[in-house]
């Protein structure tokens, strides 16, 4: 019995620790796609990793560039491997630093969000919304974005428990 | 406990070469490093009841120095990687540079030309080009073996965020002399301290010289972490006040900031 609960303790834990796969959920007039990770790293790891934009080709494999200052009313330009001939001119609406940041234009926005655990870890979510009245017209040229939310969340949480696992 | 004044002067004295030393490489400005070392004292002086023993004297003492170049840094340009070529392209047509050169050559007690000498005058010059937090936090780190909590301390920052400033800035730094350094990569498109040992030490086989320094004779092995360590044990065992070749590496120092600080600010991008 006690072998039962220690090995589904286990399983629990592990499955805490697991990326979960990214969902969307569409209506007529928008689409939002969403992942969620749990990561074993300090907030401050996470959030800087989350807003330094020069650093991200290093790490995260989903973007090939990001110019301009991740800070709040700042407007950057980013690249990703999405659409690679695109870049994205967003606005940072949101900045709750090792909180929340959102950035988007006038069809979408995207949402990060933090939440510490009791167990001293991280909860990381990201979501993106896009949509509006003329959404219908071009739903279908837009591509899936799950497999890239999978990558990004998957590309963050290596590099933050890495980062967070060095030697004092 | 209250920290007396001669305890400070009996710390100070035992830290105020690496101090310097540490200014110095962060600046990149002799002049620089001699005022704020002096300005550092000054403060101590002035805050000794402020001294908090859960750090030690010298903590308190680099936490002080850093701050105040941090204040005089974050006003400055930051250096582009390439800095070795821009700098060299500008002595190429500078007569004077080494005129100046050639006369510490022969006339300074200092003025031997040593390719380890140049390897840390070099990563002072490229880990300019590092975020400033990154590269305060890398020479604290790395070459003045301070803990993460005791660069928190310093830097008044947290440790998770050490963390990633030394991560980052180790990364970008590992990249940088990886794609440059001839030293350690064949391809490497910077031969300067083996030029320049041809110039100011025309009698010594520059290639002989080279392979007495252990990240030379390591490099074939490809671990670039593990050069890069044997890069920063380089500069642990080097004071640039007072080695060899100091004072002809200072020369080199100033020239170097002299182009920098001339040189347009959209120049000055490419890190």
């Amino acid at each position: 019995m006690n072998l039962l609960f220690t090995t589904l303790a286990i399983m629990a834990t592990t499955a805490s620790f697991a990326q979960m796969k990214a969902t969307t959920n569409k209506t007529t007039f928008h689409r939002e796609t969403t992942v969620v990770t749990v990561i074993q790293a300090d907030e401050a790891i996470i959030w800087a990793l989350l807003t330094n934009a020069a650093d991200y080709p290093r790490w995260n494999s989903t973007v090939t560039s990001i110019e301009g200052q991740i800070a709040l009313g700042e407007k950057i330009v980013l690249k990703s491997t999405l659409d690679a001939k695109r870049s994205f001119k967003l606005k940072v609406k949101e900045f709750q630093p090792g909180k929340k940041l959102v950035w988007g234009d006038g069809k979408g926005q995207r949402t990060y969000t933090l939440a510490n655990n009791s167990d001293g870890t991280v909860t990381f979510s990201m979501s993106e919304r896009i949509g509006g009245l003329m959404f219908p017209m071009y739903a279908k040229y837009i591509p899936s974005f799950d497999e890239n939310f999978d990558t990004f969340a998957a590309d963050l949480k290596k590099e933050a428990e890495l980062i967070q696992s060095k030697a004092n | 406990m209250v920290l007396s004044s001669e305890s400070l002067t009996a710390e100070f004295e035992r830290c105020s070469a690496a101090l310097k030393s540490y200014i110095l490489r962060i600046t990149a400005n002799k002049q620089d490093a001699e005022d704020i070392v002096q300005e550092t004292w000054i403060r101590a002086q002035r805050s000794l009841e402020q001294f908090k023993a859960d750090s030690s004297v010298k903590t308190w003492l680099f936490a002080i120095a850093q701050n105040i170049a941090r204040d005089h840094l974050r006003s400055l340009k930051r250096w582009p990687e390439n800095v070795g070529d821009i700098c060299k392209e500008a002595a190429m047509g500078d007569q004077e540079f080494f005129r100046e050169a050639m006369t510490i050559r022969q006339t300074s007690p200092q003025g031997a030309f040593e390719i380890r000498e140049h390897i840390a005058f070099c990563f002072t010059c490229v880990s300019r080009s590092l975020p400033l937090e990154q590269q305060i936090a890398l020479m604290l780190k790395e070459v003045y073996e301070f803990s993460v909590k005791e660069i928190s301390e310093i830097m008044d920052s947290n440790e998770a965020m050490i963390k990633y400033y030394l991560h980052t800035g180790r990364g970008k730094m590992i990249e940088v002399f990886d794609k440059r350094c001839a030293l350690i990569n064949k391809e490497g498109v910077c031969h300067q301290c083996t030029e320049l040992n041809g110039i100011f030490n025309p009698k010594q086989n520059a290639q002989e010289e080279a392979v007495k320094i252990q990240m030379v004779r390591d490099a074939a092995k490809k671990d670039k972490e593990h050069l890069f360590d044997l890069r920063m044990k380089v500069m642990q065992e080097l004071d640039p006040f007072t080695s060899p070749a100091a004072t002809l590496q200072l020369h080199h120092l100033e020239f170097d900031r002299k182009v920098m600080e001339q040189r347009p600010e959209q120049e000055l991008t490419g890190s």
